[in-house]
């Protein structure tokens, strides 16, 4: 049943004519990578104890600040779960996906740009000064990361001819996209620690701003808040499947792709976006013109 | 409330603990990071995220104030550890244990969750109205205006540093003020300055008054020290792994030392001076944190503060990590310690005192993103500097 589970490819699915049903079985899966990588984090950090964690926080009061802004603030706690879930919708995770679009990249692209919103929301929401530091430094992030990760997804909806995530899986019979577009797969990677605003590209969070965006959250707001960028981090792990890592064991794929980018914390300090930016639009920007100029050329 | 009870006793086993570091604390700190970090306590990054707060050594009446100020602020359940400059290991355990109990403790929680002066903002918004400026929001002034440095007229933004902040040194606080992402000007000021003895000056403290010290413990000492600013910098710059081996290095160091007294040469030292060359390598080759920290703060050869200082951030950390695995190739030496030469420079005349005053114009002009590593890549240390000192112009 487990080896089944792991197996379950989502064209196998398409080609039995199963029903596309069973969302909530899907978002199950993506709740349980994105505890699988707290509870990996808290162990590698010498913190144990992700449930006790979790019950810490929802025993916490509720914090408000002088004139925060409680609406934006609540909208954006909620809004990076959501953003999340949305962009997750059109993922194959373990069977099609809950939303098969035939717009698939575009939505999630979208969605994920949702995270933007909801982190600068807090930051602003809360008024104070480190969480809107934070904030600005999540809106000069995704302007450093956002162009990259386009050309890298326009890449590959370029080498499947579709930007349906099923039609991609099924481009890449026999040959995975990473083999022959290897930089918009590393690109991507970069792209998927972004959004989630974790490890190098956390600094929306960092420690030199006592918690950035997230230092005015306390309780149930934290809780929510910190849940949702786990939950972003494994939809950003999943997608790199369906777009770079072939059609069969996708949940054992995802959860390798998910292990390596919680580790990459561990391993590379925060990066700060007044260097990285001119990295980003002078290196990263013309190398994927390169790769999809490549790519082009191979499907003409 | 049986549910929140059962939630707050599985939950006060992980306790989310906020460090305030205080002049003359560097020792309380030191345990307390150590206990921590034993007993798989979560660090707090701010007020909002603790269920703790750990008060290391004694804080004077102004940071008193702050500590207060920070202890209101924080959500309940919590509890409040307090650490004297001379309590031992043991003690500071036993407070731990205390904070755990505490925040397990129902009834306790709920009375002082019920004892605690209920916030109205807008009570503070209607005082405000009245105290203020009409149009200042709630009460707090709005951000005025001042030339920047390409002669615009933009929003100058007060915003302090300090005393109450994560990886901050004891006492120390910087006003600043921001335009945009720019530090305009900064003042630097010392809360209730230490006693003018520092734990990292003690050996040479000791061996100036006469008293046997072997210069393996003054050397000891020495790479603790520079650990401890390594850790305080390497966390700055939100590399959490590598602090975190920097500090746990530190403490083996300091732990080693009282095994070492009794016993002669440790074994346990030549384990760690391997695994501080894996650390050393692991930091030096991380290109991404050369490239963080490059040309960050930079002070000219003729400052006055020392050849340790010259250069920008990243070859202050390489200073560090040198002077540091020189330190630890003497661990075993039995001579008598001799000279001046602490940490930071003269141990009876330290240079914190020149950092301290170096600060403002470093902090001036310094993008917002780079004003933390500078002051982290000179970790001033606090307990150097008399109670008086202050740089800058306040703000």
């Amino acid at each position: 049943m487990w080896l089944r589970w792991l197996t379950t490819s989502p064209l196998d699915a398409v080609r039995d004519g199963r029903a596309i049903g069973e969302p909530g079985a899907r978002m199950v899966v993506i709740i349980a990578m994105a505890f699988g990588a707290a509870v990996l984090e808290a162990w590698l950090r010498g913190e144990p104890g992700v449930l006790r964690a979790v019950a810490g926080l929802v025993v916490q009061q509720r914090r408000r600040t002088l004139a925060g802004d409680r609406l934006l603030t609540l909208l954006g706690v909620v809004g990076v779960a959501l953003a999340a879930t949305l962009a997750g919708a059109v993922l194959p995770i373990q069977g099609p996906a809950v939303l098969d679009s035939s717009v698939g990249i575009v939505w999630f692209n979208a969605m994920e740009v949702g995270v933007w919103v909801a982190v600068w929301l807090v930051g602003w929401g809360v008024n104070a000064v480190f969480p809107l530091v934070g904030g600005y430094r999540f809106v000069a992030q995704g302007l450093a990361y956002e162009l990259p990760h386009m050309f890298a997804l326009i890449t590959v909806a370029l080498g499947a001819g579709s930007l349906r995530f099923a039609d991609i899986v099924a481009a890449q019979r026999p040959v995975w996209f990473v083999v022959w577009m290897p930089v918009a797969f590393l690109v991507y990677l970069l792209s998927a620690l972004a959004m989630a605003f974790w490890g190098p590209f956390g600094e929306a969070l960092g420690r030199d701003i006592a918690g950035g965006v997230a230092g005015e959250l306390g309780g149930v707001d934290r809780l929510v808040f910190s849940g949702g960028r786990y939950l972003m981090l494994a939809v950003s792990a999943a997608a790199a499947v369906p777009l770079f890592l072939g059609a069969d064991w996708a949940p054992a794929k995802t959860a390798l792709v998910l292990a390596g980018l919680v580790l990459v914390r561990q391993l590379v300090p925060g990066v700060r976006m007044d260097r990285y930016m001119t990295f980003a639009w002078m290196v990263l920007i013309p190398a994927t013109l390169v790769q999809m100029l490549i790519v082009g050329i191979v499907v003409l | 409330m049986g549910l929140t009870g059962w939630l707050l006793r599985i939950a006060a086993g992980r306790p989310r603990a906020l460090l305030v570091a205080t002049p003359s604390g560097a020792r309380a700190r030191v345990l307390a990071e150590a206990m921590m970090t034993d007993r798989g306590w979560a660090v707090a990054l701010s007020p909002g995220e603790a269920s703790v707060l750990v008060v290391c050594g004694a804080a004077g009446a102004e940071l008193e104030a702050a500590v207060s100020v920070v202890w209101g602020d924080i959500s309940g359940p919590r509890a409040l550890i307090l650490i004297g400059d001379d309590q031992v290991a043991s003690e500071v355990g036993a407070a731990f244990d205390g904070a755990v109990a505490l925040l397990g403790d129902e009834r306790a929680q709920r009375a002082d969750a019920a004892s605690r002066v209920p916030w109205v903002p807008d009570e503070v918004e209607m005082a405000g109205m009245h105290g203020h400026h009409m149009g200042d929001p709630a009460g707090v002034p709005m951000a005025d205006r001042g030339p920047d440095r390409d002669g615009l007229s933009l929003d100058r933004l007060h915003v302090p540093l300090g005393p109450v902040l994560v990886d901050w040194p004891g006492g120390l606080v910087a006003d600043t003020v921001l335009q945009g992402d720019v530090v305009q000007e900064a003042a630097v000021r010392v809360l209730d300055g230490g006693a003018g003895e520092s734990f990292w000056d003690a050996p040479w403290v000791s061996a100036a008054r006469g008293e046997p010290v072997t210069r393996g413990r003054g050397e000891r000492w020495r790479a603790a020290s520079h650990l401890d600013s390594l850790g305080r910098l390497l966390a700055v710059a939100d590399w959490e792994s590598a602090a975190r081996t920097a500090r746990r290095l530190r403490d083996r160091l300091l732990a080693g030392e009282a095994w070492a007294s009794r016993r002669g040469s440790s074994v346990g030292d030549a384990r760690l001076v391997r695994d501080f060359g894996r650390f050393a390598r692991r930091v030096r080759g991380s290109r991404v944190l050369g490239w963080m920290l490059r040309g960050i703060g930079p002070v000219p050869a003729d400052s006055g503060l020392g050849e340790w200082a010259t250069g920008d951030a990243l070859d202050r950390m390489r200073w560090w990590l040198d002077r540091t695995g020189e330190a630890l190739l003497v661990l075993d030496d039995r001579t008598p310690l001799q000279g001046d030469d602490g940490p930071r420079a003269a141990a009876h005349e330290g240079v914190s005192r020149r950092v301290i005053e170096a600060l403002p114009s470093l902090l001036a002009g310094a993008e917002w993103a780079g004003t933390r590593l500078i002051v982290a890549s000179l970790d001033p240390d606090v307990a150097q500097v008399a109670h008086d000192v202050t740089a800058g112009r306040r703000p």
